[in-house]
């Protein structure tokens, strides 16, 4: 199972992804229960605020697309995980 | 790697090893000690939090009646860190002196400077043309690499000090992020696809033309680059946009390419972004500055005004590249003449960047 983030958009357009393999993390149990637990069919189509990032989350069969506003909560627990693995690669 | 076949192919392609250090850059964490440190800081000012909460306080009550027409009414916020609006701290408000933070000092100038473009030049009285007071807040986030509008105020983060420095420091971002404030205000520009790049190209026209205005720099001596200096020196690169050659601000191998296009013939399709607002806006970008290129002199006389015309005139909000520029020919038209020498350089830019017609052709046509 695998997660990927691409972040793209800001004033600056420059678009970063990060993914982890969930399978080959210590804590894969919780990750399956965050991954599993997400509202993927609730995200809602909000109007984009000029310049903010937008966020692509994919999970197959999962994929949403959210503005950064609409990233908190467990999606925003997501994505700062994922970050995370990344940067202690 | 870590891009995906999602990915569209002229997009930013970032290797692996470098988006992990991209990835530390702009996700400082703090230690827990100094996270438990700084809650433990903001616990003990709840006099503050209250204050967060209300509206930013005016420096002079007067009735709207009275007030005075062009007068700039500013108020700079400051996050300390946290992702919480307006901020914590009134850092600065209209006629206080300047502040020992240099973020606090260039967003307050930057407002000044934006006001004064759009009142001396195009009698707009702030955002909304009718006195808004003009709010920003600075040091947003930790690290955070982005600046933006929210609908009511600027936001603009410290950068992570390798890739980024703070997004004050250019005026053009300042100019920039208002000018979101004016379409806002105006056309409303749905802020999607080829109408979400015109917003974009409209903040980068306006964000450009604030600096040259405030510089007296006409368009032969400008730089005509968006986010000049917000890079460190440690990436290859002059700024995060060029008006003049799109696709040239830098070329970084951690940042890859500046990926925007200089014509129809490079747009770029795309579900990141918006819909690719801040690649295609290079489209529009070099039209506005091969008008400015053909008139000479200062930009924000005849182009700007040509421009400032087409927001500010009943623009559709999902207007396309091709409406777009037909908008800015009738503007041009409207304003200069059928076949002045302006409306000549409008339809003559549009063509040069794949859009619009042959002068015949579009004569023909209208």
């Amino acid at each position: 199972m695998k997660v990927i983030v691409s972040r793209s958009g800001g004033i600056a357009g420059i678009r970063v992804t990060w993914e982890v393999q969930v399978d080959d993390q210590p804590d894969a149990p919780y990750w399956r229960e965050l991954l599993s637990a997400l509202p993927w069919d609730e995200a809602e189509d909000a109007a984009p605020p000029p310049d903010r990032y937008v966020y692509r989350i994919r999970c197959a069969p999962h994929e949403v697309v959210l503005p950064e506003p609409q990233v908190s909560g467990p999606w925003k627990d997501l994505v700062d995980r994922v970050r995370a693995v990344n940067e202690d690669r | 790697m870590r891009h995906t076949q999602h990915s569209p192919t002229r997009c930013t392609i970032v290797p692996p090893y470098l988006l992990v250090r991209l990835a530390r850059l702009d996700d400082p964490r703090f230690g827990a000690a100094a996270e438990a440190a700084r809650r433990s800081l903001l616990r003990d000012v709840p006099l503050r939090e209250q204050r967060a909460d209300a509206p930013p306080p005016l420096p002079t009550l007067r009735a709207p009646s009275a007030r005075e027409r062009g007068r700039v009414d500013r108020a700079i916020w400051d996050a300390v860190g946290q992702e919480r609006l307006p901020g914590r701290l009134l850092a600065r408000s209209e006629g206080w002196p300047a502040t020992s933070d240099p973020a606090v000092n260039e967003a307050y100038d930057g407002l000044g400077q934006t006001h004064a473009l759009f009142w001396t030049r195009f009698g707009r009285d702030s955002i909304d043309d009718r006195g808004m007071p003009l709010a920003a807040t600075v040091h947003y986030g930790r690290k955070y690499d982005n600046a933006f509008w929210d609908g009511e105020r600027m936001v603009f983060g410290d950068g992570d000090g390798q890739v980024f420095n703070r997004f004050t420091l250019s005026l053009t971002v300042i100019g920039h992020e208002l000018t979101h404030g004016v379409t806002q205000h105006t056309a409303n520009l749905t802020y999607r696809g080829q109408s979400g790049a015109v917003n974009e190209s409209i903040s980068d026209v306006f964000g450009s033309l604030v600096e040259q205005h405030a510089a007296g720099q006409g368009t032969a001596e400008a730089s005509w680059l968006i986010g000049a200096g917000l890079f460190t020196d440690q990436v290859q690169g002059v700024a995060l946009r060029s008006m003049k050659a799109p696709g040239t601000a830098y070329n970084d191998d951690v940042l890859g390419r500046d990926p925007q296009p200089d014509s129809m013939a490079g747009y770029i399709d795309t579900d990141d972004d918006n819909g690719g607002v801040h690649l295609n806006s290079g489209i529009p970008n070099r039209a506005f500055y091969l008008v400015a290129e053909a008139l000479g002199g200062n930009a924000w006389e005849a182009p700007g005004q040509i421009w400032y015309d087409t927001l500010t005139g009943g623009l559709a909000r999902g207007v396309d590249f091709a409406g777009f520029a037909r908008e800015t020919e009738a503007a041009a038209a409207a304003r200069f003449g059928q076949d002045s020498r302006e409306h000549t350089a409008v339809v003559s830019a549009w063509h040069q960047v794949g859009l619009g017609q042959s002068r015949g052709a579009g004569a023909a046509a209208e």
